[in-house]
């Protein structure tokens, strides 16, 4: 299971960017994304803001799940007050997919209750973080979080939830 | 996943507009006289068929005109637009008028393709009829894609060798516009059906009988030729029907025979063989060029893939360049014309509405009532079950499901299916769909899958053509399920990867003129495609556009055109041009590039992916490569041209308009039917033949 975490900010500028892995059930933190996928993470993630456009109306939730999926890519979304959206792209890994069927494990099943509920966890956290790190009064609107004690945070959160 | 959401709680705006769409048979809206949507593919694909059986003499005759293949390649073109609108009658006796019918005509005992479960008893039969059958089927996608590599290819060279015709070809009116490549794909992929039991498209609805006035014996070369199609080596399989319409033609060869003696022995056809009879009067020679009457003869737009392939390679083979186009003299088109109308509105049409009436009456709607309930019940579940536990060879004693693995001609099921194939050809399509829909039952009972896939498919395709009457939530589920279960029976459980194509682009095609909600599922059944590698490289690209048309076609509401999927549909243009690339195909590639710059461009903040430092370094890499091959392609004549565009910059913005829509179909006419591409390069790279672009952007200057 490797993620991609971006924050969007309003004009389709990326504020900030992770990428990381699974640290459950043996993962050692590391994304497994192939040099390939790189830049097609970032396209996906890109096109699926079509979608959230869509959805951001029909829902009055923060969090709004799944909302797209790209063959083997699956995007969360959780939107922002300020119109910034967090994006996380998370693609299980084609054993985990296969070996692993007890819904318990988070990825397994990108849809299942579990993982949506791991995922939420995951953003809230990152949330917090985000509203401290954007009450800093040098910081502008759309201007990117180069903040090494954010990357920790959101590193740490999804240590403990993904 | 992708975005059904809106098309559930959305926005009520567009779902009018969806509405208002939605409550017209396909057939009404305009895509249906668009030569290259798939729409118009589709209808004109599924034609009656005509076998052609000519005496030699004939084939003789019309081999000193110049065609080789005999009557049939010279009948062909002329088939495939009846002149005038015909009329058809559906099975409530409403009256239709139809502008664009067509009729296939065919070879007859050609491309018969044997049921799977053959065994010994029939290969006597189908042994002689099958060359390219068995085997060759499952290839056609192969020899699909290598046409169109071929096309493609020749437009790279015609690029590098200086034509820059489709340098900038910027559609900016039309973002759904159907590129020449896919449509030619679609084309090849459905010419040629094959004449299996499964489907009754390509079993002959008539047979035209053909002599010539220079035979001696003509009536008894009818007969023979009657007894040549009814029994012996010739005939064809058991799950044809046999009793298809015999028509009978006398060629009259008009500057050596006696057109009193001809008009003797037509009245004497007519009296031995009854109505459908018709004297042909055509000239016996070649006809140049240079003669005052001649007209150029429309290559056949429905040539199978193998054919053009063979086609291709002829020559390439040969080093001098011959113009493939033949000539007729004008008096024989008219007449070959009026043949074909004639045959049609008073025969064929005629024969099938007869058909369809009594086959409804006779078996269909004995079907329908509350007995043929029963009677289905029944057979399911056998009295004494022992049809049950046997049921698992698939033949109890009660099916009529062959061992051999087919239905024979005159069981009640293949009666069924040729009534709702009939019907289809005829576009009735409530019949066809409610009698597809019976038989969906009785092929899965009978696990008679390829006929349970066809069923499937024909079922959607008719169900999504005509005027929708439920909600259209449900009618897009119902048909995404009878997709679903022709796609799994067709790919899973039979193999036929041809079919499980065939299904789910008509299908997805279909889908994405219904709009709303079915432009999703259209998207979704894209990708499940992409996924299940039906296709080769050449289609695989061309279906990656193709989502990117998708995309762009579905359009958002309110000022920020929230809904609309531009995002996607460049990144799908994005993965087009990737293929392409690696492919080798840089023009295809540059239409891509472009397409996707230009939907970056309509973007809101108008930027694109270019915040995304590694997204916008690949699609730089990916510009400058296409650009930098291209550039050394075209090499310093190019260059020229490129300065000389730079003056005449103003020139092209003020003729977009006008300009632009020509500029297309030429490109159209280039790949589908024009003469030149198919089997002559060469003709092709010569600027000459777009002569609007001469004019405006290209001076004189000696490189065109």
């Amino acid at each position: 299971m490797s993620y991609y975490f971006a924050i969007i900010g309003t004009q389709d500028n990326p504020l900030f960017e992770y990428e990381f892995g699974t640290s459950k059930q043996g993962g050692d933190g590391q994304a497994r994304f192939s040099e390939q996928a790189r830049h097609l993470n970032q396209f996906v993630l890109h096109s699926s803001l079509d979608i959230v456009e869509e959805v951001q109306w029909t829902n009055g939730q923060l969090y709004l799940k799944v909302i797209d999926k790209f063959f083997n890519n699956y995007i969360s979304c959780f939107m922002t007050g300020g119109n910034v959206k967090f994006l996380l792209l998370h693609q299980p890994t084609a054993t985990a997919a296969g070996a692993t069927r007890n819904s318990t494990s988070v990825g397994a099943n990108p849809t299942s209750p579990q993982t949506e509920e791991a995922i939420k966890n995951f953003f809230n956290e990152v949330y917090e973080n985000y509203i401290k790190a954007i009450m800093s009064p040098f910081h502008k609107v759309n201007m990117e979080i180069r903040s090494p004690v954010f990357r920790q945070r959101v590193a740490a959160a999804g240590r403990k939830y993904l | 996943m992708t975005g059904s959401v809106f098309g559930a709680g959305g926005l009520r705006q567009t779902q009018q507009q969806n509405q208002q769409q939605q409550q017209l048979s396909l057939l009404d809206t305009e895509a249906a006289d668009d030569p290259s949507d798939p729409l118009y593919l589709l209808l004109r694909s599924f034609v009656p068929h005509v076998a052609i059986h000519a005496s030699e003499d004939v084939d003789a005759l019309v081999r000193e005109k110049g065609f080789v293949g005999g009557l049939w390649e010279l009948l062909r073109p002329f088939g495939e637009r009846v002149q005038g609108k015909v009329t058809v009658r559906d099975s409530n006796g409403a009256a239709k008028a139809w502008e664009n019918f067509a009729v296939r005509f065919v070879r007859f005992g050609e491309g018969v393709e044997p049921p799977e479960g053959e065994k010994g008893g029939v290969t006597g039969n189908v042994n002689g009829l099958s060359e390219g059958g068995k085997g060759g089927r499952e290839e056609v996608i192969g020899t699909v894609e290598k046409v169109v590599e071929r096309h493609l290819r020749f437009a790279e060279e015609a690029y590098s060798a200086g034509a820059h015709a489709d340098e900038e070809d910027v559609d900016l009116d039309a973002v759904d516009a159907t590129s020449p490549y896919y449509a030619l794909y679609l084309r090849r992929l459905l010419s040629g059906i094959p004449l299996a039991c499964h489907e009754t498209f390509a079993h002959p609805v008539a047979c035209v009988m053909a002599i010539s006035s220079r035979n001696t014996a003509p009536i008894e070369a009818l007969q023979t030729l009657y007894q040549e199609t009814s029994q012996g080596e010739r005939r064809l399989p058991p799950w044809v029907d046999q009793d298809y319409l015999r028509y009978y033609i006398l060629v009259h060869d008009e500057e050596n025979g006696d057109i009193a003696k001809s008009m003797a022995l037509f009245e004497q056809m007519k009296r031995n063989f009854g109505l459908h009879c018709h004297l042909l009067r055509l000239r016996s020679t070649q006809s140049a060029e240079t003669d005052d009457d001649s007209i150029p003869l429309p290559r056949s737009d429905w040539m199978t893939a193998a054919e053009e392939l063979a086609d291709i390679e002829e020559s390439d083979m040969r080093e001098d360049f011959e113009d493939p186009t033949r000539y007729i003299f004008e008096s024989d088109a008219t007449a070959i014309r009026t043949f074909v109308r004639e045959m049609v509105t008073q025969s064929v049409i005629p024969t099938m509405e007869r058909n369809v009436s009594v086959w409804n009456d006779q078996v269909a709607s004995r079907r329908r009532g509350i007995s043929g309930r029963f009677m289905s019940l029944s057979k399911r579940f056998t009295f004494g079950s022992s049809g049950r536990s046997s049921s698992s060879s698939g033949s109890s004693s009660s099916s009529n499901y062959d061992v051999l693995g087919f239905y024979r001609a005159d069981s009640p099921e293949a009666i069924m299916r040729r009534l709702a194939d009939f019907a289809f050809m005829l576009r009735d399509w409530k019949l066809a769909m409610s009698t597809y829909e019976l038989l969906r039952g009785d092929f899965q009972n009978d696990k008679a899958w390829k006929y349970h896939a066809s069923a499937n498919e024909m079922a959607a395709l008719a169900l999504l053509i005509m005027p929708p009457n439920m909600s259209s939530k449900t009618r897009i589920e119902t048909i995404s399920q009878m997709i679903e279960q022709a796609f799994y029976s067709y790919h899973t459980r039979c193999n036929s990867l041809y079919g499980a194509t065939r299904c789910t682009l008509l299908a997805l095609e279909l889908l994405r003129l219904r709009g709303g909600a079915g432009l999703d599922e259209a998207v979704r059944w894209d990708i499940r495609v992409l996924e299940s590698r039906l296709m080769g490289t050449v289609g695989d690209a061309l279906l990656r556009e193709r989502m990117a048309v998708y995309y762009a076609s579905k359009s958002g509401t309110g000022s920020q055109e929230w809904g609309s999927r531009r995002r996607k549909s460049a990144l799908w243009s994005v993965l087009g041009a990737e293929a392409w690339m690696a492919q080798a195909k840089y023009v295809q590639a540059q239409k891509c590039l472009n397409a996707a710059r230009r939907m970056y461009a309509l973007l809101p903040g108008e930027c694109g992916v270019q915040k995304f430092a590694v997204a916008s370094d690949f699609l730089a890499h990916l510009n400058d490569q296409v650009k930098g091959v291209l550039r050394a392609d075209r090499g310093r004549g190019a260059e020229q041209a490129e300065e000389e565009q730079g003056e005449g910059e103003v020139d092209e913005e003020s003729e977009t308009l006008g300009n632009r829509r020509s500029r297309r179909t030429s490109l159209i006419t280039r790949v589908g039917g024009g003469g030149g591409l198919e089997t002559a390069p060469l003709n092709n790279t010569d600027p000459a033949s777009l002569p609007e672009n001469e004019g405006s952007t290209f001076p004189d200057d000696g490189f065109g």
